[in-house]
């Protein structure tokens, strides 16, 4: 069964008299140990689809599925528990908070818990990242792909099943956005599902699947992306 | 691991919200200071209105300790006798003191002045002394107000005469401040059976406190006037506490005041808040996104709040504390006077008013922040 299955979902806006369908009756679904990109170009609808998909936003018509149950009619609590518990996130801008140390950023969804284990996992996360040394150094003091690995170890803090990330190259150059790449494939290969919002035709190296959006409809599948870079 | 280390483990909240506080540390001391100077301003004012009220009552003496006990004139009654000074004396607590008052001239050398004379055997339980001595009981001599011995410039040894017999007088009675209808100060103290008249004017009861006085009133009043009214009784403890009961009014007033200056700390808060809240949208997004619930988010901002509202109440606080030692080293002459219950109580009274103010100041931009939905705040910011 699919960890997460988007059902015919349709996102539609309201602006004045307009009225604009940012999605329109998508289909959508992804297993434990999947890598699929979504692609698009800008406002085609793919971070609005990954926004369904991260239980953070609701569609207009349609449901979305996580292990199977609908979360459509989940209260705002029992969905952002749901999200603590299944996904993490990482975004384009990072979205660290500078004034947290590295080790405290990637603490930062489990630092209510109080659970004392969780600075030591933190440390362990940043150690697999490659920031082992870096532990207590500030955002301001780390480059874009250092921080971006923060981002990435603070997602893996609740241990998800599924990391949604939107633009995660966005900001980086070439060779470190391989690294990240590299280390999404690890992930991967551990069982967690990975969907990734890009412009990036790096990813198609690494993906499993592209699913290819144009105004708010799904307008191709490559199941073997990485011969389709002219597709884009 | 540190102290402060294990407390923030302990509140991680506080942790977040001090390191939030830090990312813009001037605009948060300003924030501050708004709640120090609010919180100043109460203390301050509530001091200064306790110091003046306990300047005031001090002044006015022991009066409100005082009962004097008359003849009942409406019910023609002319005198007491010796049988209501001892029900008097078994109804009240602390020195009872029967006198005998009259008119009378008094003359020292070549000067003369009209003076109260009051005939009392145990006026020592009643006054003390400025100058020589109080004998107590009074059998023979003279004992003489302050005010009327610096008139006639009377001195304890020197001998006067009033209403034409010699006296030789024993001592000065200090001066008595208040408006007791017995007063020494201009009067001149005989023993009882050297003043003409049958019976007692007066009976001035003395007690420890103002509301010891006011039992033996009451006491009095039962005892004396059970069965057909005998006496009349004067109290000022009543007095005293309607003076009190202004200083009160007085100082919810300055208190108000006050306020006025905690409510623009609250505002200038308030705006703090909601633009670090509006500055740090992406960031709260994130935390919701990651599984704060709105609960969470309006914990840590209401602790950024608090903290403000501590660190300005702290302060304050201590800011107060030294305004209260100089206003009371000023107006009482005692800087530790600050420190009694019913002054001290205005420096936390502040300090949570302070606290309570930054509390609901930040309530707003900490609603609004946690009830945004999370794919809002990542969009938008």
């Amino acid at each position: 069964m699919a960890i997460l299955e988007a059902r015919d979902v349709t996102r539609r806006y309201e602006t004045g008299s307009e009225t604009v369908d940012a999605l329109a009756g998508v289909d959508f679904s992804i297993d434990a140990g999947e890598f699929v990109s979504i692609m698009g170009p800008s406002g085609s609808g793919k971070s609005t689809l990954l926004n369904m998909l991260g239980l953070l936003d609701n569609p207009t018509e349609g449901t979305v599925l996580l292990d199977g149950e609908d979360v459509t009619t989940f209260t705002d609590k029992r969905r952002t528990t749901a999200r603590k518990n299944t996904i993490g996130f990482i975004f384009q801008a990072f979205y660290l908070i500078p004034t947290l140390t590295a080790r405290e950023n990637v603490e930062v969804p489990r630092l209510l818990e109080r659970d004392p284990e969780t600075p030591e996992r933190a440390a362990e996360l940043l150690g697999r990242v490659g920031l082992g040394e870096r532990v207590d150094h500030r955002p301001d003091e780390l480059s874009g792909g250092q921080k971006q690995r923060v981002a990435i170890a603070r997602s893996l803090i609740n241990e998800p099943r599924v990391l949604l990330a939107d633009e995660p190259t966005g900001n980086l150059d070439r060779e470190t956005g391989r690294k990240i790449l590299e280390e999404f494939q690890r992930i991967r290969d551990e069982g967690v599902a990975i969907v990734t919002v890009t412009h990036d035709p790096l990813l198609n190296e690494y993906v499993d699947r592209t699913v290819q959006v144009e105004d708010g409809k799904i307008k191709a599948v490559l199941d073997d992306p990485s011969e389709a870079d002219g597709l884009r | 691991m540190g102290f402060a280390d294990r407390i923030y483990r302990r509140f991680p909240t506080v942790l977040m919200a001090r390191r939030n506080l830090t990312r813009t540390t001037l605009r948060s001391v300003l924030a501050a200071l708004g709640i120090v100077i609010g919180v100043v301003a109460i203390a301050s004012l509530g001091i200064m209105g306790a110091t003046l009220q306990s300047g005031v009552l001090g002044s006015l003496g022991g009066i409100g300790n005082e009962v004097v006990v008359s003849p009942a004139a409406n019910a023609g009654v002319e005198s007491l006798n010796d049988r209501d000074v001892r029900e008097i004396r078994r109804a009240a607590t602390g020195s009872v003191t029967p006198i005998r008052s009259g008119q009378g001239l008094v003359t020292y050398g070549r000067q003369q002045s009209a003076a109260q004379i009051y005939g009392m055997d145990n006026p020592g339980e009643a006054y003390d002394a400025a100058e020589g001595r109080i004998p107590n009981p009074l059998r023979s001599g003279a004992l003489v107000g302050s005010a009327l011995a610096e008139r006639l410039e009377i001195s304890p040894g020197n001998s006067i005469t009033v209403r034409g017999e010699t006296y030789r007088v024993a001592g000065v009675v200090a001066s008595q401040g208040g408006f007791s209808p017995v007063s020494p100060n201009s009067a001149v103290i005989l023993p009882s059976n050297r003043v003409p008249g049958e019976g007692w004017n007066q009976v001035v009861i003395s007690a420890e406190t103002g509301q010891a006085a006011n039992e033996s009133a009451v006491a009095v009043r039962e005892a004396l006037n059970d069965r057909e009214e005998r006496v009349s009784v004067f109290e000022l403890a009543s007095i005293t506490d309607q003076i009190g009961q202004v200083f009160g009014l007085l100082n919810t007033f300055l208190l108000a005041v006050g306020s006025i200056s905690l409510v623009v700390a609250g505002v200038s808060i308030l705006n703090v808040m909601l633009m670090s809240t509006i500055e740090r949208r992406g960031e709260i997004g994130v935390l919701r996104a990651v599984g704060y619930q709105k609960r969470d988010v309006l914990k840590v901002l209401l602790a950024e709040a608090g903290l403000l509202g501590a660190l300005g109440g702290i302060v304050g606080v201590v800011f107060s504390l030294i305004v209260g030692l100089v206003v009371a080293q000023v107006m009482l002459d005692d800087p530790l006077a600050v420190l009694e219950p019913g002054t001290a109580m205005y420096l936390p009274l502040a300090f949570l008013f302070g606290i309570v103010t930054s509390m609901v100041a930040g309530l707003y931009p900490a609603w609004k922040a946690a009830n945004e939905r999370p794919v809002d705040a990542l969009r938008n910011s």
